[in-house]
C-alpha cells in the first residue's frame, strides 16, 4: 500500500498556487501517511470510540442493547461519592507522588552532578528501577511489604501488614511510586544540570554568593524550563499509573489505594459497565489536560 | 487515558487468543478432529497433574475430539472471561465458581446446558448441588450453566496438642460445638504459653490464642456461616432484591467480633491476612484453631513442621448447621462452535472416578455421590472423614442468585467488614451502610 501511495504523482499541468493546496503540502501529507495510518488506527480510533462509548449505556454482555444516553453516565459520575472517593485519592497520590519524587530526585541529580568518586557508576546504578517493568517492581516491593517475611518488618521489628493496613496502604504506595519514578526526573534533571554555563556559577562566586543563594539565584531559574517538563510529564504519568497499584493492592484495603484508573478497570471488566467506564476514561482525561493546560499557560505566560 | 490502553490490551488478547486457537476452528466436515479449548483453573500442585491427567486419558481415547488444556487463574479469571466473551474468543470449556456464574448467564454468554445433561451425570450428582448452578435465563426460565463438581465447606484446623491440653470436648460432625462452645473453647485456649521463635527466633513465653480469623477477604466466609443463624443477607419481594442485616445476619457477625475485641480470644495479627497467611504462626502454637475451607488441609499437610499433631474439626453450628454452599464449576461457552463434543467432555471428566481424582488433588469435597463413596474420600487421614460428612450440611448460598452481588461484596461488604472487624465501625453503622449502599448497588442491575 505505502508503495502505490508514495509513487510521484502522474505530471500535470503547474497549477498556480491559490486554486488549493500546494505541491509541497500535498507531498508532505503523502509522505506522512505510511507514520499516520498506525496512529489514527491504534490511536485516535480507539480513543474516539472510547469517547462514543462514554455516551452510551453499553454494557459488556451478549443480550444487551446498547443505546444513546447522553450526558447521563455523566450525572451519575458528578453523583456517585465511590468517584469522588476514587478521584481524591488518586489527587493525593499524583500530587505527593510526584512532589516527593520531584525533591528526591533533585537532591540525587545535584549529588551526581558533584565530581564524586566512583560517579559514573552511581549515575547507573540510580537508573536501575527505570529497566523494571511496573509489574516486576510491584512484585519486589510487595515481598519488602511482606507481613512475615518481608524486610521492611524484619529491619524495624515491627509486625505490620503495610498493604492490609487503612491508613499505611497509600503512604505504602505512594512510596514505591516514587521509587519508581525517580530515576527518568533524576536522569532529565542531571542532563539538565549539566547545561547550565559554569560562567554563571564562577560569576557568582566572585560576588560572594554563598552555596545555597548560588542553587536558588542561578541553579533553579536555569533548571526551570527542564523542572516544568519532566514535573508535568511525571503528573500525567502518574495520575494514570495502573500496573504498579494493581500488582501491590488491587485497590485495596477496602478501596483506599483505589485510584481512578482502577475504578475505571473494575467498572469494565468487573461490573462491565462499558459506557460508565469510558465516561471515568474520558473524564480524567479531562482533568487531566485542565491541570496540565493551566500549569502550561502559566508558564509560557511567565516566560514571556 | 486507560481505556484506551486497556482497549489496546483487549485487542492483543483477542490477537493472542485467536492465534493460539486458530488453528483449532476448522469445521469437523473438513476431517480433521474437533479441537476443543479447556481453561481450567486447578494451581494446586496436585490438581494440576490430576487435570493434565485426564485431559491426556481423554485425547488418546477420543482422536477425534482433541481437548488442548489452557491455564488460567482464580485471581484474574472473571475479567479474563469478560474480555475474551466480548472479543467472542472465549474457551469451550470454562472453569469457574459458582458466584461467577450468575453474572455470565444472565449476559448471555454461558450455554444452557439443561437438555444437554446426560442422564448418568445428571443422577450422580444431587440436586442441592446443581440448584448452585441454577438461574434464571432472562427469558422467565431457568437454565442451567454449569455442571457443579467440587464443593468448598468450612472446617476448623486445630493444633491437637493444645486441644487435649485444654480438656474441652472434641467436637464430631454428629456433635459439633455450638457457637457458645467454640467461643467458650477458644478462650480457654487463650494462654501465656511457650511459642517457639516469638523471641528473637529463641523460645519464649508468649501470649497465646485460642482462634484466628484471617479476614482479608471476609465476605464469602461470613456469608456462609450466616447460615448457621439462618443469615441470609438478601430477600427478594415483587422481583426486586434488596439486603436485609437482621437479628440472623448479625448473629455470626457479632460472635465473630466478641472473639476478636471482647474475649481477645482471637490472634489480632491475623485479622488482615488471607486465609493461607496465618499457618506458619499456627505451627508455632501461637493459635489453636483456625476456622478455614477444607481445602487448606493440603497446605497443612505439605508445610508443617515434623512432628506437628493436627486434626480436622467441624464447624460450629447455630439455630443449624447449615453453611452456603459454591461450587467449582464446568461451563460451556454459548459461542462455542462445538458445544455437544464440549458436553461429551465434560461428561467423561466428571464421572465418579474422575471427580474423586480431582477433589483429592484439590483437597475439596465432590459433588458425585459416586465420587463421595470412595473410601479415599472417607479415611480418618488427614480429616477426610469429618470434611466429607460437613458436606451434608452445605445448601444453595442465598447470595448466589443476586445479580450484582460481586460489585456488592468488593465496593460495599468487604470494606465494611473488614472495618467492622477491625473495630473501626460498630456493628448498627456496618448494618447500615450494608444495607444502604449495598441496595444503590443493586438497583444498578435491576433496571
Amino acid at each position: 500500500m505505502t508503495a502505490t501511495v508514495t509513487r510521484p504523482a502522474p505530471p500535470r499541468k503547474p497549477r498556480p498556487a491559490r486554486r488549493g493546496i500546494s505541491r509541497e503540502t500535498r507531498e508532505l501529507w503523502v509522505l506522512m501517511l505510511p507514520a499516520m495510518v498506525p496512529v489514527l488506527l491504534f490511536s485516535v480510533g480507539p480513543l474516539l470510540y472510547g469517547i462514543g462509548l462514554a455516551f452510551t449505556d453499553a454494557r459488556n454482555t451478549r443480550v444487551h442493547e446498547t443505546e444513546f444516553v447522553g450526558l447521563e453516565n455523566f450525572t451519575r459520575l458528578l453523583g456517585d461519592e465511590d468517584f469522588w472517593a476514587s478521584f481524591q485519592i488518586g489527587a493525593i497520590w499524583s500530587v505527593s507522588v510526584t512532589v516527593l519524587q520531584f525533591l528526591a530526585a533533585l537532591g540525587l541529580a545535584l549529588l551526581l552532578n558533584e565530581k564524586l568518586r566512583f560517579s559514573g557508576l552511581a549515575r547507573v546504578l540510580s537508573v536501575v528501577p527505570w529497566a523494571m517493568p511496573p509489574v516486576v517492581i510491584g512484585l519486589m516491593w510487595k515481598l519488602v511489604y511482606h507481613p512475615d517475611a518481608g524486610v521492611l518488618n524484619g529491619l524495624l521489628g515491627t509486625d505490620i501488614n503495610w498493604l492490609a493496613d487503612f491508613s499505611l496502604a497509600l503512604p505504602a504506595i505512594i512510596v514505591v511510586g516514587i521509587w519508581a519514578g525517580m530515576p527518568q526526573t533524576t536522569v532529565v534533571l542531571l542532563a539538565g544540570l549539566q547545561n547550565v554555563p559554569k560562567e554563571l556559577y564562577e560569576a557568582g562566586a566572585m560576588d560572594g554568593a554563598g552555596t545555597w543563594r548560588r542553587f536558588w539565584n542561578i541553579t533553579l531559574p536555569q533548571l526551570r524550563p527542564v523542572i516544568v517538563a519532566i514535573t508535568s510529564l511525571d503528573f500525567v504519568w502518574n495520575i494514570n499509573q495502573f500496573g504498579l497499584v494493581y500488582v501491590l493492592t488491587q485497590g485495596g484495603p477496602g478501596g483506599r489505594t483505589r485510584l481512578p484508573m482502577l475504578f475505571a478497570y473494575e467498572e469494565a471488566f468487573r461490573y462491565r459497565m462499558a459506557g460508565y467506564a469510558s465516561m471515568l476514561g474520558l473524564a480524567m482525561a479531562i482533568v487531566v489536560l485542565a491541570v496540565l493546560g493551566l500549569y502550561l499557560w502559566r508558564q509560557m505566560r511567565e516566560a514571556k | 487515558m486507560r481505556i484506551k490502553s486497556a482497549l489496546a490490551a483487549a485487542a492483543i488478547l483477542t490477537l493472542t487468543a485467536a492465534c493460539g486457537g486458530g488453528g483449532g476452528e476448522s469445521p469437523s466436515s473438513s476431517g480433521g478432529p474437533v479441537k476443543i479449548d479447556f481453561l481450567s483453573l486447578a494451581w494446586q500442585k496436585d490438581s494440576v497433574a490430576a487435570n493434565k491427567q485426564l485431559v491426556e486419558e481423554w485425547n488418546k481415547a477420543n482422536p477425534n475430539i482433541q481437548v488442548t488444556y489452557v491455564q488460567g487463574s482464580w485471581d484474574n479469571v472473571n475479567d479474563q472471561l469478560v474480555t475474551q466473551f466480548a472479543g467472542g474468543t472465549a474457551p469451550d470449556v470454562i472453569h469457574n465458581d459458582s458466584p461467577a456464574l450468575s453474572g455470565f448467564a444472565s449476559d448471555g454468554y454461558l450455554l444452557d446446558l439443561k437438555d444437554r445433561l446426560p442422564a448418568e451425570l445428571k443422577n450422580d450428582i444431587p440436586q442441592a448441588a446443581w440448584d448452585t448452578t441454577t438461574f434464571d435465563d432472562g427469558k422467565g426460565g431457568q437454565g442451567v450453566y454449569g455442571v457443579p463438581f467440587l464443593q468448598e465447606s468450612q472446617v476448623i484446623i486445630a493444633n491437637k496438642k493444645l486441644l487435649d491440653e485444654s480438656g474441652v470436648r472434641v467436637p464430631t460432625p454428629d456433635d459439633p460445638w455450638t457457637w457458645d462452645e467454640f467461643s467458650a473453647a477458644a478462650k480457654k485456649m487463650t494462654t501465656q504459653r511457650v511459642v517457639p521463635g516469638s523471641g528473637d527466633g529463641e523460645d519464649a513465653m508468649g501470649q497465646g490464642y485460642g482462634v484466628a480469623w484471617p479476614m482479608k477477604s471476609p465476605v464469602n466466609k461470613t456469608l456462609n456461616l450466616a447460615l448457621n443463624f439462618g443469615g441470609t443477607f438478601f430477600q427478594t419481594s415483587g422481583g426486586k432484591t434488596t439486603v436485609k442485616v437482621g437479628p440472623e445476619e448479625r448473629e455470626v457477625l457479632q460472635r465473630i467480633h466478641d472473639q476478636l475485641h471482647k474475649d481477645k480470644s482471637a490472634d489480632p495479627a491475623a485479622l488482615g491476612q488471607g486465609t493461607a497467611d496465618p499457618l506458619p504462626a499456627f505451627y508455632q502454637g501461637k493459635f489453636a484453631l483456625l476456622p478455614a475451607g477444607v481445602y487448606l488441609r493440603q497446605q497443612v499437610v505439605e508445610q508443617a513442621p515434623d512432628g506437628f499433631e493436627w486434626v480436622t474439626l467441624p464447624a460450629p453450628k447455630g439455630t443449624s448447621a447449615q453453611q452456603g454452599a459454591v461450587s467449582q464449576t464446568l461451563s460451556i461457552a454459548q459461542e462455542s462452535e462445538h458445544p455437544e463434543e464440549a458436553m461429551k467432555f465434560i461428561a467423561f471428566f466428571l464421572n465418579g472416578a474422575n471427580q474423586a481424582k480431582l477433589a483429592k488433588g484439590d483437597w475439596l469435597l465432590p459433588t458425585s455421590k459416586t465420587a463421595a463413596a470412595d473410601p479415599a474420600m472417607t479415611t480418618k487421614e488427614n480429616g477426610w472423614d469429618v470434611a466429607t460428612a460437613s458436606a451434608k450440611n452445605l445448601v444453595v448460598a442465598p447470595f448466589l442468585k443476586v445479580n450484582g452481588f460481586d460489585e456488592w461484596k468488593s465496593k460495599v461488604a468487604t470494606p465494611v467488614l473488614q472495618e467492622y472487624f477491625a473495630n473501626k465501625i460498630t456493628l448498627d453503622e456496618a448494618a447500615k451502610r450494608l444495607v444502604e449502599d449495598g441496595n444503590e448497588v443493586l438497583e444498578r442491575y435491576q433496571r
